[in-house]
């Protein structure tokens, strides 16, 4: 039994989820701080990956970063592809799970109770202070939310995933393209064995977003 | 405003009942004349082709395709979906519908023959020229190749040549992606995702890949033939039958010659 996809979605999952954190905070904060025309349009783009099918958004994956375009070629004269490679599968997986977190963290944002910051502010502490020890902090249970949804799309991944990166056992095979190919290739046992390991990962994950919400709920009952 | 909600998503789904229903409706006149072929995906141009030409010469008639691998679409196939007639890339799969009795034996025939070949990118990266080269570069670890996997008929050749160079499929998987159908292996080559993959010499040709070796006989465990037959339980026998005799007729011939299909009758 090779458990290689399991090591490879869980290492793409949780490279991509630390990216998309980074990217979907920084996004946010961002976002929120357009002019009214620019903000429109720049949310609908950064929530793109969210509603086009994943075939769609490898498509585009592949349009920017194949080896035939000048991202890929320029990327390949330094010996670094995200074709075929599990880099790729992190690419693909952060694009699909980016919109997840940038949501979810722009709600928490728009609940802040911006006094927090002012009080800070008077307080003659930095921007950036505020940002990482009074908004962040305040803003808990939905950035861990958005973490953890993310994180879950990411291990799901499987169309942009499968377009971008192909199918090499012990190099870029993932739980969900594995489970493809045992069932194309009749090799039912094996399939089944990595749908439940994927159902069970799945559950847990779940269960730890429930966990969460509860503790929420009985904070702020409490 | 809830009442307004409720009152549009009543009439969405109302809208949605009265176009379903024209649908169907649609379809079953449609079902008269109309033609479900099955077929390799290595015959997707060519078919495509040979359709518009048919069409033409017979207007109350539409052919329907679905192109898969010969694996995907006899496994649908067995499961239940509607065919008229199945061409399929490889013996192994008809084989596998006549002995479950799905297909018309009097009609089939061995229609094509293909050749698998060694297509490569643009440019050739790896410098590749020759299946003998191919199997050294893979025995020391240094090239990717996309193939067919085992339930894909390009797929079972190229195990075939794996078995004739004595080279373990197993220790060389590091150096494979497997695609589920030719046109996905196609795809690979001509975006350069790979340094090479084995296809049939007429995707290689459709593709306008650089094609660097065919296979032999020997290589392959025998000739690459496409049979076809007509389908028991397909709705529209008679007309499949015309449709089939249509195919080993010169015109398709043409067509098939044309991006180096060979004739098998």
């Amino acid at each position: 039994m090779d458990w290689y996809p399991l090591y490879n979605s869980l290492r793409i999952a949780l490279f991509s989820s630390v990216i998309v954190f980074f990217a979907g905070i920084f996004s946010a904060y961002y976002v929120a701080r357009l002019p009214r025309s620019a903000k429109g349009v720049v949310d609908v783009v950064l929530t793109l990956p969210l509603v086009l099918p994943p075939t769609v958004c490898g498509y585009f994956l592949l349009l920017a970063f194949g080896l035939n375009t000048p991202i890929g070629r320029f990327l390949d004269s330094y010996g670094f592809r995200f074709v075929m490679t599990w880099y790729g599968g992190i690419l693909a997986a952060s694009t699909v799970a980016f919109p997840l977190m940038y949501r979810t963290a722009r709600g928490a944002f728009e609940a802040f109770d911006v006094t927090l910051s002012e009080a800070g502010q008077t307080l003659g502490l930095s921007n950036a202070y505020i940002f990482w020890h009074v908004r962040i902090p305040s803003c808990r249970e939905g950035i861990v939310a958005g973490i953890v949804l993310s994180f879950a799309r990411a291990l799901g991944e499987y169309g942009a995933t499968s377009m971008l990166i192909g199918y090499t056992p012990g190099r870029t095979a993932t739980i969900s393209t594995t489970v493809y190919q045992m069932w194309r290739t009749n090799n039912e046992r094996e399939a089944f064995i990595w749908v439940m390991m994927n159902l069970v990962i799945s559950m847990v994950v779940l269960l730890a977003v429930n966990l969460l919400e509860g503790r929420n709920r009985r904070r702020s009952a409490g | 405003m809830r009442r307004i909600l409720a009152l549009v998503l009543i009439a969405l789904f109302a809208c949605s009942c009265i176009l379903a229903q024209a649908a169907v409706e649609q379809q079953s006149t449609a079902q008269k004349s109309e033609i479900v072929v099955f077929a390799a995906a290595s015959m997707t141009e060519t078919l495509t082709a040979i359709k518009g030409l048919y069409e033409k010469e017979n207007p109350d008639v539409e052919v329907v395709y679905n192109f898969d691998s010969s694996g995907t679409l006899k496994t649908q196939i067995e499961q239940g979906a509607e065919c008229d007639l199945f061409i399929s890339a490889a013996q192994k799969q008809m084989n596998a519908l006549a002995d479950k009795n799905l297909i018309d034996r009097s009609t089939r025939v061995d229609l094509l023959e293909n050749r698998t070949t060694l297509a490569v990118p643009k440019g050739n990266p790896k410098g590749i020229r020759s299946f003998d080269e191919l199997a050294e570069l893979l025995r020391e670890g240094k090239v990717l190749l996309a193939i067919g996997n085992s339930d894909v008929p390009v797929g079972q050749y190229t195990q075939k040549i794996f078995a004739y160079y004595g080279i373990d499929e197993n220790a060389i998987k590091s150096n494979l992606t497997y695609a589920s159908n030719v046109k996905e292996v196609t795809t690979q080559v001509s975006s350069s995702s790979v340094d090479c993959g084995i296809i049939y010499a007429t995707d290689a040709f459709s593709a306008g890949l650089e094609v660097v070796d065919t296979a032999t006989k020997e290589m392959t465990g025998g000739r690459v033939i496409y049979p076809a037959a007509v389908l028991a339980a397909g709705r529209n026998g008679d007309r499949a039958r015309a449709f089939l005799e249509y195919l080993k007729g010169a015109e398709a011939r043409k067509v098939f010659e044309s991006v180096g299909f060979a004739y098998a009758l």
